[in-house]
């Protein structure tokens, strides 16, 4: 007997011969009992990435993040993941631009969509033919925000939300999750999906500072992270710096993820990088135009392009050397403390890649 | 450095005619590309004092360089606060957002949106897209929303090909009765005409055509059939030399977002 009974529509257009597959994102019972059986103990958690990923990333895991796009995301723990070769996993896309370098890999099968792309650089050619290749399969479609209330449902301990979000497009038709209703309580016809509480199985989030028990720091937006930590089964919690518990309860006013969340906590500087760490670092313009331009021409140019920037370099430190260095760290902080408005106003014209033109800088 | 010298293109045109749809004091939602332009070319010109938010939950930032991403620094430069997503789009749906702008690859007769792919297979399109992003989101919670892309019988088809957010979905009452918060869109804006939807049966109408261009040329770049207003159809007002000269120098001075794929 089957536990839940999808939106058979959906399951028919996405050609979904077995549900189960989508079960444990909703599977609330076992995510309580995972939180259960996590240490509740005030403990070091500190390890390296590579315990934290070999200890707690599964062949077969629901994967997602914190960050937002290419902002805070927490892509050198990604990058490890993919070096250390895990399989079959499922990646929850919002808000999120990044499954594509674990398609490439064969590590993600599964994709719960809601953006790919890079915003005005624009769509990504990779997963385009990733998916007519039926490297990867959709399992659901989403809108940003359905996403950001199916998490947000779990943080506030509800089964799920009404959402008028979504109702009357095609992602209701492509969505399992999600059931139109009846508005229970109105008189007229008022329909509303139901969106259920989402509960991932392993989420890594980037963090400006953490201490060794897992409190940790998010300076900027906080687009979806508070909301995954409360529902994730695992959290890896990475930071710029490890910091004496004293230092986030007296100092750091903000957005704080709780200590009894996290299962792993890493010393990580740079763990954004290629991306934007608010506040530390720019985004490395170059070696995105690199990978959507270069990359997107051809499966071959996509896995020489990772091939030379993820298993090509061992860490986070390796691949800032690729990219310039100290050069490129004082760059990129003069950059993103310029963007936020703490630094002189500078010029942002720089050297863009194109397919015709490669300054070789990153910055 | 931009040639202050040369003729508007089709995208400064654009971000100037969107930008004429913001009222002064108003709270503006806005998506990625030519709508960011948009919006502060208007608040560099006739709305010095609206609060533009962005679906990554800035809100009210200073303006800084153009925004790569609307979760990238100049979304949130030194706002007030930065909310959550999911409460960013709870704005939308608690009515305090008054207007929002929206790109789309697809729109059809009746303002239905599609930014997922362009094909009838979803497991095999000739393209694959972006997907909604927060697309659905604004367009199913906004008071009034205004779309914004180029004009091609393609991008103008008469059925999109897929749904990602809905318009006016099959005409008449159909929004209300699919259970959407807010009128939908109010404005289709492309280069060649601003268009809005005759209030009975939401068909797509010509309200006012870029001067040169006329109902048949609008018409001949629509795979569907138009309305026509009664009477003559009013020419879009023109981008002044000042408003084009603040989007080289000051708005997007890199041509961002206001240089023509080549």
């Amino acid at each position: 007997m089957a536990k839940y009974t999808y939106n058979q529509e959906a399951v028919d257009n996405l050609k979904l011969s077995d549900t189960s597959i989508l079960d444990r994102l909703i599977d609330f019972e076992s995510a309580r009992e995972a939180h259960l059986k996590k240490e509740h103990a005030k403990k070091d958690k500190r390890m390296t990435i590579g315990e934290a990923v070999s200890a707690f990333v599964q062949d077969g895991d629901i994967l997602t993040d914190g960050g937002f796009s290419y902002v805070r995301t927490p892509h050198q723990a990604f990058f490890e993941i993919i070096r250390q070769g895990k399989k079959n996993l499922q990646m929850i896309g919002a808000p999120n631009t990044n499954q594509t370098f674990f398609i490439c890999y064969g590590d993600v099968e599964y994709s719960h969509n809601s953006y790919t792309g890079a915003e005005m650089r624009g769509i990504d050619k990779v997963y385009d033919r990733a998916l007519k290749a039926g490297k990867v399969k959709i399992l659901s479609e989403w809108s940003h925000g359905g996403v950001a209330q199916g998490f947000k449902a779990a943080q506030l301990g509800t089964p799920g939300f009404f959402s008028k979000q979504m109702l009357g497009s095609d992602l209701v038709r492509y969505n399992p999750y999600l059931k139109v209703i009846q508005n229970p309580l109105k008189a007229d016809k008022d329909p509303v999906v139901f969106v259920p509480a989402l509960y991932p199985d392993v989420a890594f989030i980037h963090c400006h500072a953490a201490d060794k028990y897992g409190n940790a720091y998010i300076y900027g937006p906080a687009v979806n992270d508070l909301a995954v930590a409360a529902a994730t089964r695992k959290l890896i919690i990475t930071a710029e710096e490890i910091v004496p518990e004293n230092d986030i309860r007296y100092n750091k006013q903000g957005q704080i993820i709780p200590f009894f969340y996290a299962d792993a906590v890493v010393e990580m500087p740079f763990g954004a990088v290629p991306g934007n760490m608010p506040g530390y670092y720019y985004w490395s313009r170059q070696w995105w135009e690199k990978c959507m331009r270069f990359g997107g021409a051809s499966d071959e140019n996509i896995m020489a392009f990772c091939n030379e920037w993820i298993m090509g370099t061992k860490n986070q430190f390796e691949f800032v050397e690729k990219l310039g260095g100290a050069k490129w760290i004082a760059e990129a902080r003069r950059q993103t403390k310029a963007a936020e408005g703490d630094n002189e106003d500078i010029d942002f014209s720089y050297e863009e890649y194109t397919l015709t033109h490669d300054s070789g800088l990153y910055y | 450095m931009q040639d202050l010298n040369a003729p508007a293109n089709p995208l400064e045109t654009l971000a100037y005619i969107i930008a004429q749809q913001i009222n002064d004091h108003s709270i503006v939602y806005i998506g990625t590309g030519i709508p960011m332009v948009a919006g502060i070319l208007a608040k560099k010109t006739h709305a010095p004092n609206i609060t533009i938010v962005y679906e990554s939950g800035g809100q009210d930032p200073i303006e800084g360089d153009m925004p790569w991403s609307v979760g990238c620094p100049f979304t949130w430069r030194k706002s007030p606060t930065i909310m959550e997503m999911s409460y960013s789009f709870a704005q939308c749906y608690n009515g305090y957002v008054d207007i929002g702008f929206l790109g789309f690859a697809q729109v059809d007769m009746y303002g239905n949106v599609n930014t997922h792919m362009i094909g009838k297979d979803f497991h095999h399109p000739k393209v694959r897209m972006t997907g909604s992003g927060g697309n659905n989101d604004l367009s199913s919670l906004t008071e009034k929303m205004v779309l914004v892309g180029l004009q091609t019988p393609d991008k103008f088809p008469e059925k999109v090909d897929f749904i990602t957010s809905v318009g006016h979905l099959t005409g008449g009452n159909s929004r209300k009765e699919a259970g959407l918060i807010g009128n939908g869109p109010a404005a289709v804006i492309s280069p060649w005409g601003v268009y809005d939807f005759e209030p009975v049966s939401k068909r797509m109408r010509v309200k006012s055509v870029t001067p040169g261009v006329t109902f048949e040329i609008a018409q001949s770049l629509t795979g569907f059939e138009l309305l026509k207003p009664e009477g003559e159809i009013p020419q879009t007002k023109l981008i002044t030399d000042d408003a084009l000269k603040i989007i080289r120098t000051q708005v997007d001075p890199r041509g961002v977002f206001t240089t023509m794929p080549t």
